[in-house]
């Protein structure tokens, strides 16, 4: 067995070598290099990291020191592991994926330039994730954000994906700003940038450098991550990125955000107030409100996949935030388990959205058009892309089996566990973000029957949906495998949580898994904590079913109340999954075999209430599917209409148009307010500069004096 | 203005018009030349305020004739705008584009004669639907034999809706022509975003059952059948119409007795009519009770007709001369005392109705026809009293004694849904009222008059429940009919509905349909 | 709203007695003429004035056919000598097919579903389906529903001529119902194109398009009539014989029943 430091390094030089390589080869060369080498490394940082969250040793070694900064640190913990592992695994397929997906830039655009950001920005997010100071940290995301501006960009003769390219980098570089003073105030009194120092000096902190600190790095972090009311980029960069690049955008580079908001308030830095928790919490909502808001309303593939992303990581920072209340007020093992929760949402949104922005890229290519108006009856020509789109569409509807289910399940029922606390306004925080939250769920539901049904089914809307074929296998098969991916974490819930645990326990001091997935297999009575009547009635309820096969942990999630809410709710997708099979097994057979024998089957046409033909438009379109949603939020959307019509003869008229416009409720109210303050501030200070030099020598006494004052005050 | 006046300004600003005055049947016709035509109905619309009633192209055995009818609605007065046009040239300038009325008769002409209407920007794909029918089949033609089938052509691919709603998202949802329970065939496109309804477009002609080809070369005798059968729920205005030209040709003075029964008979299918349409409007809010009621008056006048006529739906008493079945005077007095009965039940369902607010909320500011749009389209009926036009061919041009009643026409202002509930309700009572003054009246005698068909043309017309309805009748020399001309209250407001469907929400289009009370089979024909 | 839950109660029942007894009530039937035994010279006159061919005279007989009679009344108004008249409403009639279909007969003893397609007709027939459902007739209390959707209903109940558009949507409904279904023919226009026909748009009836079960004459039926022939469908009622037998025969066995 390769120790996982080693592993690290192999990755390491294997990326390099990746670059080096694509400066030798010949063009046409550079997707299959790309497959080999970024597969190849995530595999290997998937050993790495692996190793290390099942329980491996960690390591940690010093690279070089720059005088007066300091040293230079790597080190892989349990947390960075986790991030690590999901990013190999999202970056394993995208890897594979782009081999098939990237042929099409072949000639229109370098695909050596591609290659080399590509595993160049592979490697500064392994560099991340590794690094173990705050330099080290910084120099590494600073490479990260312009390496997937550039990424974003790659189709850079077009005007419009320059602009929403500007904005991601202005508003990623403002981020770093305000997270990179946030690790400077921790820095301050530790007195060194390794983060094992920071983490060891940061208790005790006043309460107004935490709230510094807090407000800093969420701010800055929560850029990245997309949160609402932060996320003015992402919605743009996602549908303007090439489509490999808008799935790790979705599912890597997000999750970066969240890693730098953890690491700091979580590791670093733990919470010991419930204010900043409620403001993640708060946050966490309305980011999953308003994204999935605008991403039922948007009918263009890529952006409603965008605005979705935002729905998901809204779900898990509202996790986070839980946890953050729950740690302050001293719940550890709710904590534990509200965090679970969240990290279990990441990795999955991490997988369902990789799917569904790789089958979004397919169609994107393959059919040329990705407005959902233009397209329909995919299904029957695409048969295995569609299938993999509705896996993600399922994951991410959270219907069960698929994974989504699991995580959501666990957040709402965490939500619920705020009966616990003792402050009355916190418990109706929580309650109302419980509520938003289910809503947010329905409307997943309503925008993913949307985007399927529009997409795959029906009839093809346009002459390009209606000829197309399926895509490449080195596409599909990527797809499938993320597909098995987001069935897994569905399935065996209670493996993920055990192994969540094991990250969260040496952060929280408190193990979910007890609480979260008793041994209902265990054979010794002493390793069941659970009261005698309670194991019983599972026990009657078949929670001991396949001990003798199985003799692992239980395959049931539970989740318990405390004393205040003695409420149990169980679930199990694991025998969910094969009941689910069974039974449609023994209603095919039934049906097949019995109820079908003796009866014709007439095969006929959709009834259409009798006109000659039905024609594509005279079908729904995704807009129309959508306009009821678009209409009951009519207040928080406020479109503005605009009809207009054209006659022919006075009376006939020739045309209606109908234009509506709508401004994002983030860019309306707050990207809209801050930039006309500035520019108000701008004006007035103007006003200052009128060139009398009395004036500009009064300004020098008063700032004189104001400085004096200042000082003094401080002083004494 | 009478007639002769406006006559006078007509010659004195078209030298050419060559105009015959009948004052005894206040009738003006006046021939013009082709290129004037646009201009001389610009001015009776427009200055005039003359109606626009219809239509009547006839093949005649060298050219076409065209016949513009106008009437009053202020005055008793038709003026006939005639043209002439070579059979080889059949090409016409359009008046729809300032009058717009006459757009669908331009297109039902174009489809069914081959006439061209130059301007006219949607001609085409109208009675005959284009899918189904070849190209350049003119069925009114004489040339053509009506009673042999013919070959369809194959089925077209490339016909497409005229979608005119350009939005994102923006498609037609289709309803029909098989929709709903108990309805007739029409095929609606809904132009839409979803939920919200922009434009509708109604497709029609799904029952043309070409009753006006048909009728060619018949008897009178067996026309009459036709013009009782066509629409059947208002089947008496319509034989009365047939009839009455019948009359008019032969100049047919009517026995008073026919001619009061015939008012009495006519006013009860009114009644039974508005109870029907306010029952489809109950039902289209889906208010059960009140259907119910409705249904139950509905049923009862049914059976009232059946007991009184012999007929549920008053078949086969019109006849040329007067009517076909004495009834005694008790049994009149009977059934408009049962009539009166009813409409007091009935009254107390609008009453009732009045104070339902979930009710008066589907209805009310729903399918709004202002007043210049109903004039535009000329719109006829309970739809246009309405929407503020006082316009029922009972006063203005009475037909079978009417103008010796005395019976207001109602005139509702809002012109939307509610306001068309109203005025149901209010001409059901001025029915009751017009019937019980027919049998205080009824005079003595026979109520037939032997008839001998002559030769010639004329125009029968009556306020049908739906609205004025006008039947143009030539008969041949051979006593046959040689060109039947059938002008339905539906085919009018058919034309003007997409105006009140416009940008309404989804829900409400079934209270839209039924608060506007259209005929599909009247206007198929 | 308690105004209406009031009035409803107050209206009391007003359904009528059938199928259980005989509905006598004025005006629910314009009935039919009575074919039979007539003087030559009356019924000579009686056929010459029947403008659709209904009546003829056939071995001293006077024959009505009842797919053609449309209820103008020329043989009892107008004439001197006039025919006998029926009352009555059961005239559904079941044709052949229906021998070959009565395994399916159970399927359909408890409720129907029934699909409304008007292929042109004038609205009489289809104002009469109508008031199947108000509450003199109140058909639902015997099983019977309308359905808009041919996918769920076993019975397909046609009225009016078939027009040349309605062809292709009535064969459309017609294949999407499921099997087993029935097919009944509402008036005489459904029955024998009526006084619409032939033409180039109606030429044909409808049993020559689509396999019809049960006819039902009369234009239009009256709302009895067509519950009748429902009865017959759902095996309540034995079908009537107007169309099929002699119609005199038909008069004595009514008279014995």
């Amino acid at each position: 067995m390769i120790s996982s430091d080693i592993l690290f390094q192999i990755f390491f030089w294997l990326l390099v070598t990746g670059v080096v390589t694509t400066i030798l080869i010949p063009e046409r060369w550079c997707p299959n290099v790309l497959a080999w080498f970024g597969s190849v490394a995530a595999l290997a940082l998937l050993l790495s990291a692996g190793t290390v969250l099942l329980g491996g040793d960690t390591f940690r070694f010093s690279l070089w020191t720059i005088p007066v900064l300091g040293t230079l640190e790597l080190s892989l913990d349990k947390l960075s592991a986790l991030f690590l592992v999901v990013t190999a695994l999202i970056f394993l397929p995208v890897s594979v994926f782009s081999s098939g997906y990237l042929k099409h830039y072949l000639g229109h655009y370098s695909l050596k330039v591609f290659n080399i950001w590509y595993l160049s920005l592979f490697l500064s997010i392994g560099l991340i994730l590794f690094a173990s100071d705050v330099l080290m940290f910084l120099l590494a995301w600073e490479a990260m954000s312009i390496l997937s501006y550039l990424l974003v960009n790659f189709e850079h003769r077009d005007e419009e994906h320059t602009a929403a390219g500007y904005l991601m980098l202005a508003m990623g570089e403002a981020g770093t700003l305000a997270a990179a003073i946030a690790l400077l105030l921790l820095a301050i009194p530790a007195d060194s940038l390794s983060f094992p120092a920071l983490k060891s000096t940061s208790r005790g902190m006043s309460e107004g450098l935490q709230w510094a600190i807090f407000l800093l790095s969420f701010f800055g972090f929560g850029v990245k991550a997309g949160l609402a009311p932060f996320n003015a980029w992402l919605p743009r960069a996602h549908p303007v990125a090439p489509g490999n690049i808008s799935a790790l955008l979705s599912s890597v580079i997000l999750n970066l955000g969240l890693y730098g908001i953890v690491r700091i308030n979580m590791d670093i830095l733990p919470m010991t107030m419930t204010g900043p928790g409620l403001i993640t919490l708060i946050i966490g909502t309305v980011s999953a409100f308003v994204g999935i808001l605008y991403a039922t309303t948007k009918n263009d593939l890529k952006v409603m996949l965008a605005h979705s992303s935002i729905e998901n990581i809204g779900i898990v920072t509202a996790g986070l935030g839980a946890g953050f209340v729950f740690t302050a007020t001293g719940h550890t093992l709710i904590a534990t388990i509200a965090f679970v929760a969240a990290f279990y949402h990441m990795a999955n949104h991490s997988f369902y959205k990789a799917l569904l922005f790789l089958s979004a890229a397919t169609v994107d290519m393959k059919v040329g058009v990705r407005h959902l108006d233009q397209l329909g009856g995919l299904i029957r020509r695409m048969p295995l892309t569609a299938l993999c789109f509705l896996a993600g569409a399922l994951s991410i509807s959270a219907l069960p089996p698929f994974n989504g289910f699991v995580s959501e399940w666990l957040t709402l029922q965490t939500m619920l566990r705020s009966a616990e606390l003792s402050s009355v306004s916190v418990k109706v925080v929580f309650a109302l973000c419980g509520a938003i939250l289910a809503l947010t769920a329905a409307l997943a539901v309503t925008c993913f029957v949307k985007a399927f049904a529009m997409g795959f089914l029906g009839i093809s809307r346009s002459a390009h949906a209606e000829k197309t074929t399926e895509a490449a296998r080195s596409m599909t098969s990527p797809m499938v495998v993320l597909m098995v991916f987001c069935l897994l974490l569905g399935v065996l819930p209670t493996f993920v949580i055990s192994a969540l645990d094991g990250v969260l326990k040496p952060i929280t001091q408190a193990s979910a898994v007890e609480a979260l997935t008793p041994p209902f297999f265990a054979t010794s009575p002493d390793h069941i904590k659970l009261k005698p009547e309670f194991a019983a009635e599972f026990r009657d309820l078949g929670a001991q079913v396949g001990q003798e096969v199985f003799p692992g942990q239980g395959l049931v999630v539970m989740h318990r109340g405390g004393e205040h809410n003695p409420v149990v709710f169980a679930m199990s997708t694991s025998y969910m999954f094969p009941v689910l099979i069974i039974l449609l097994a023994i209603v095919f057979v039934v049906v097949r075999f019995g109820l079908a024998r003796d009866r014709c089957v007439i095969r006929n046409q959709r009834w259409d209430g009798g006109i000659r033909r039905l024609l594509p438009e005279m079908t729904y379109t995704a807009t129309g599917f959508s306009n009821p949603v678009r209409v009951i939020f009519d207040t928080i959307l406020r479109p503005t209409t605009q009809d207009t019509q054209a006659t022919v003869e006075a009376h006939f008229r020739a045309a209606i148009r109908r234009r509506r416009e709508e401004v994002h409720i983030v860019d309306r109210s707050v990207i809209t307010p801050l930039r006309s303050g500035a520019l108000k501030i701008a004006y007035a200070l103007a006003a200052m500069h009128h060139g009398r030099l009395n004036a500009y020598v009064g300004y020098g006494l008063l700032t004189l004096v104001l400085s004096l004052v200042l000082v003094l005050t401080v002083a004494g | 203005m009478t007639l002769d006046n406006i006559q006078e300004i007509a010659i004195r600003h078209w030298p050419d018009i060559k105009p015959r005055l009948d004052l005894s049947h206040s009738l003006c016709e006046m021939e013009c030349e082709l290129e004037d035509i646009p201009d001389v109905c610009k001015w009776l619309s427009l200055e005039m305020h003359y109606v626009f009633a219809g239509l009547i192209v006839e093949e005649g055995s060298s050219d076409w004739e065209l016949r513009y009818v106008f009437y009053s609605d202020h005055e008793p007065g038709w003026i006939y705008i005639l043209t002439h046009q070579p059979l080889s040239d059949p090409a016409f300038p359009s008046i729809s584009g300032f009058l717009h009325a006459a757009d669908w008769h331009e297109r039902e002409a174009e489809d069914l004669f081959g006439l061209y209407f130059a301007g006219h920007p949607r001609l085409g794909d109208f009675v005959l639907h284009n899918e189904r029918w070849q190209e350049k089949l003119r069925p009114m033609l004489h040339s053509f034999d009506g009673k042999k089938s013919v070959e369809h052509r194959m089925p077209d691919l490339e016909w497409k809706p005229n979608l005119i709603v350009k939005a994102p998202g923006a498609f037609g949802m289709t309803i029909g022509p098989k929709f709903s329970g108990v309805t007739e065939p029409v095929h609606f496109l809904l132009e839409t975003v979803g939920e919200d309804v922009i434009r509708t477009i109604p497709r029609l002609f799904y029952k043309y059952r070409a009753i006006e080809k048909i009728a060619e070369r018949l008897t009178t005798e067996s026309t009459l059948l036709l013009a009782e059968r066509f629409a059947a729920t208002t089947a008496f205005a319509h034989s009365l119409a047939f009839v009455q030209s019948i009359e008019n040709i032969c100049g047919i003075k009517v026995p008073e007795r026919a001619q009061v029964l015939r008012v009495l008979l006519a006013e009860l299918e009114r009644l039974r009519h508005h109870v029907g349409a306010v029952q489809e409007i109950c039902e289209s809010t889906a208010l059960a009770v009140a259907t119910s009621q409705a249904a139950i008056m509905e049923e009862e006048l049914l059976r009232l007709s059946g007991w009184f006529t012999g007929h549920r739906y008053l078949f086969g008493l019109a006849v040329p001369g007067g009517l076909n079945k004495e009834f005694d005077d008790s049994v009149c007095h009977e059934a408009v005392q049962q009539a009166k009965a009813i409409l007091k039940r009935f009254d107390r369902l609008e009453e009732m109705l009045r104070v339902s607010s979930s009710f008066l909320d589907r209805l009310e500011e729903v399918g709004i026809v202002n007043q210049l749009e109903a004039m535009k389209h000329g719109l006829v009926g309970p739809v246009a009293r309405a929407s503020g036009i006082t316009r029922d061919l009972r006063k203005v041009q009475p037909y079978s004694g009417y103008e010796a009643y005395t019976f207001e026409v109602p005139c509702e202002q809002e012109g939307d849904g509610y306001a068309r509930l109203r005025v149901l309700f209010e001409e059901a009572r001025q029915s009751v009222k017009i019937m019980e003054q027919a049998t205080a009246s009824l005079p003595g005698g026979p109520v037939f008059s032997e008839v001998r068909i002559k030769p010639g043309s004329a125009l029968g017309w009556v306020e049908a429940p739906r609205g004025a309805a006008f039947h143009w009748l030539r008969i041949g020399e051979d006593g046959r009919v040689s060109r039947y001309r059938l002008i339905t209250p539906s085919f009018v407001n058919w034309h003007g509905f997409h105006v009140a469907a416009e940008n309404f929400a989804f829900q409400d289009f079934p209270i839209i349909l039924a608060t506007f009370d259209l005929s599909v089979a009247e206007n198929d024909r | 709203m308690s105004q209406w839950v009031r009035k409803g109660l107050a209206t009391g029942i007003k359904t009528t007695c059938y199928p259980g007894r005989e509905e006598t009530a004025p005006g629910v039937s314009p009935g039919l003429p009575l074919g039979g035994d007539y003087p030559e010279k009356q019924a000579s006159e009686l056929v010459k004035r029947c403008t659709v061919g209904a009546l003829s005279f056939q071995n001293h007989k006077l024959v009505v056919d009842y797919r053609r009679c449309v209820h103008c009344y020329r043989c009892i108004r107008g004439v001197t000598l006039p025919i006998a008249w029926q009352q009555g409403y059961e005239w559904a009639t079941d044709t052949n097919i229906i021998e070959t279909r009565k395994k399916f007969v159970r399927a359909f003893d408890r409720s129907l579903n029934i699909i409304v397609v008007d292929t042109g007709d004038c609205g009489a027939c289809l104002n009469e389906v109508r008031q199947l459902n108000n509450p003199y007739y109140n058909m639902h209390r015997l099983g019977f529903f309308i359905t808009p959707t041919p996918r769920e209903a076993d019975v397909l109940l046609i009225v009016g001529p078939l027009t040349d558009h309605m062809r292709e949507p009535l064969r459309k409904v017609y294949d999407a119902i499921p099997m087993p279904k029935w097919v009944i023919a509402v008036g005489a226009c459904a029955l024998s194109g009526g006084v619409f026909s032939p033409s180039f748009v109606c030429d044909e009836n409808i049993s020559e398009f689509l396999p019809v079960d049960v006819e039902v004459p009369g234009q239009p039926p009256p709302p009895l009539a067509i519950l009748h022939a429902l009865l017959v469908v759902a095996g309540l009622k034995p079908p009537a014989s107007l169309i099929t037998q002699s119609v005199s025969l038909k008069h004595e066995e009514v008279k014995k029943q």
